[in-house]
């Protein structure tokens, strides 16, 4: 079964592992503390957003070209403030994206945050366990609706075909604040290995070979952000190096090899009363050693940036504007020489994605939203190649039409 | 239809809000209150923005700051949040989301309206929350902030 092929990292995000990995937090706490009102220092929290997808051509999500309503996120979570200074905290995932995810529960994050220090100057500490990346200025959370600014991520930088590699990784994530009258400096620095998919190895292979793709040398991961005082100003430097091995089967054409990454994002966000905006420009240089000259040959830097702006017009209703623009590889934007090199059989389109979005929420209540959003699309490169498998069957101008629903507690 | 029309449950809550407004014509300003046993008289402007984020949880003496606020589209929230911390709520929500929803941090106490603020701080132990000016009685004390 190809689903368990991936055990080390796929078995690790079931629901078993999560029960014994509490345990094995819980253990640590000494039963001491808060022995009589522990239950107050104990937060239930989740989400659930269902949204719907129409395109005019191509699919996304589903048979989106017929309509599709292949797109729930489902997050439970838990924390357990131990002492002031050690929190315990746990969140199930379910998340069913078209071809890519049938919705079964994982880990998202499983942690111990310790926090070394806090005053009103400073404050730093170390997450032990699985804890989210760090990456611009959404992937933290860039499950929960209520945090993103639009039904799907910008995915020139918040690519969903690979999600997984950048989401989160397990190891050890250390942080520090700097407090002064201007605003908070941060700092993040995480190490450790990054759970690896199907969806990973077709997106940097080209195909779902025999071998197994596995999480090479330890992943790094780091962020430096500035936030002015009254919040208005943030700006953030973040990166994750990453380093995937292949071990290839007999039967496959290509050799066992090793793809390194380095995956940045630059992020700038002015947020006033009633309105935002936002920019981010990500590159990620990746290079391919081993697997023989017709895959070691596709060294490339995707690129991709957007301007995103949003305006509130009642305090329940924002619209928002984007325009994005993403290429597989900035040297040659238009597609032409990587589509040549491929005998034609992908076309130049299928290399660069550039696109505008409309779109407007509207806050029912505080715990429930509704979203509809507009895009129009030049390009193919962020479809996921697992629901469009032949390239030139693609359409190269595309539209795309979605609605969201999502309510939290 | 990308403008969806107020529902008749919308019209409701805005019915309640105005029920509301009326229960509590003109609402002094909020101030910063905390349980009685809190051995200060006042916070520091930033301590009170960190405490408030979610991110300072211990008072100078180690012990804990369980935090209470209300709704975020109650006016007593949006007020404290404008005039005493300079910070829109929408930003002050961003913040509890981003800890709340990566296992970083917790969100604070979520309470219905004013008088069930002032019982909360009046009983927890090193709590603190913000109430309008003409509904501090002697079961919490006002910190001023500095």
């Amino acid at each position: 079964m190809t689903r368990y092929k991936y055990s080390a990292s796929a078995r690790c995000r079931t629901v078993a592992c999560l029960r014994g990995g509490i345990a094995a937090l819980l253990a640590l706490v000494p039963p001491v503390l808060h022995a009589d009102d522990w239950t107050d220092d104990v937060q239930v929290h989740g989400f659930l957003s269902q949204g719907f997808v129409k395109t005019t051509d191509n699919r996304f999500f589903g048979d989106s070209d017929d309509g599709s309503t292949e797109f729930t996120e489902l997050g439970i979570n838990a924390s357990f403030r131990a002492t002031p200074s050690v929190l315990l905290s746990g969140q199930l995932l379910s998340r069913r994206a078209g071809d890519m995810y049938d919705g079964s529960p994982v880990i998202d994050y499983a942690l111990v945050d310790w926090t070394i220090s806090n005053t009103p100057e400073h404050a730093y500490g170390v997450m032990i366990g699985r804890s989210k990346n760090p990456l611009g200025l959404y992937n933290d959370t860039r499950d929960v609706a209520f945090t993103r600014p639009s039904i799907f991520l910008p995915q020139q930088i918040y690519f969903d075909q690979v999600r997984n590699l950048i989401l989160s990784a397990d190891g050890l994530q250390f942080y520090g604040r700097l407090y002064d009258e201007q605003g908070t400096f941060s700092l993040n620095l995480g190490v450790g290995s990054s759970p690896v998919d199907e969806n990973v190895e077709i997106s940097f292979l080209g195909s779902d070979y025999g071998g197994d793709v596995e999480s090479g040398d330890p992943a790094f991961v780091a962020r430096g952000e500035y936030e002015t005082r009254d919040g208005a100003w943030r700006l953030s430097l973040s990166a994750a190096k990453v380093n995937l091995s292949f071990d290839a089967a007999p039967a496959d054409p290509i050799g066992s090899g090793e793809v390194d990454l380095l995956y940045w994002i630059a992020s700038v966000q002015y947020t006033a009363e009633r309105w935002s905006l936002t920019a981010e420009y990500m590159e990620e240089p990746i290079e391919f050693n081993g697997f023989g000259p017709l895959v070691d040959s596709r060294d490339s830097t995707v690129q991709g940036y957007y301007l995103q702006g949003s305006y509130l017009l009642r305090d329940d209703l924002e619209w928002v504007v984007r325009y994005s623009e993403g290429f597989t590889d900035k040297d040659d934007r238009g597609g032409t020489q990587q589509s040549a090199a491929t005998g034609g059989f992908v076309p130049p389109y299928a290399f660069y994605q550039k696109d505008w979005m409309v779109g407007l929420r509207w806050d029912v209540t505080p715990s429930f939203m509704l979203r509809a959003e507009y895009q129009w699309n030049d390009g193919t490169w962020t479809l996921p190649r697992r629901e469009n498998p032949v390239p030139s069957a693609t359409v190269k101008d595309w539209e795309m039409f979605s609605l969201l629903a999502s309510y939290r507690f | 239809m990308l403008y969806p029309r107020p529902t008749s449950f919308s019209k409701r809550l805005s019915g309640m809000l105005i029920a509301l407004i009326c229960a509590f014509p003109a609402y002094a300003d909020p101030v910063l209150i905390a349980h009685p046993a809190v051995g200060m008289r006042d916070v520091s402007l930033n301590s009170t923005r960190l405490i408030f984020s979610m991110q300072l949880g211990q008072w100078p003496d180690g012990g804990p700051v369980p935090v209470y606020v209300l709704p975020d589209d109650s006016e007593v929230h949006r007020s404290f949040a404008k005039d005493l911390l300079s910070l829109y709520p929408r930003q002050l929500r961003r913040v509890w989301d981003r800890q709340l929803y990566s296992g970083t941090g917790q969100a604070p106490e979520a309470v219905a309206d004013p008088v069930e603020m002032r019982q909360k701080v009046a009983n927890t132990p090193g709590a603190i929350g913000y109430l309008p000016s003409e509904m501090i009685d002697d079961t919490v004390q006002v910190l001023s902030i500095r």
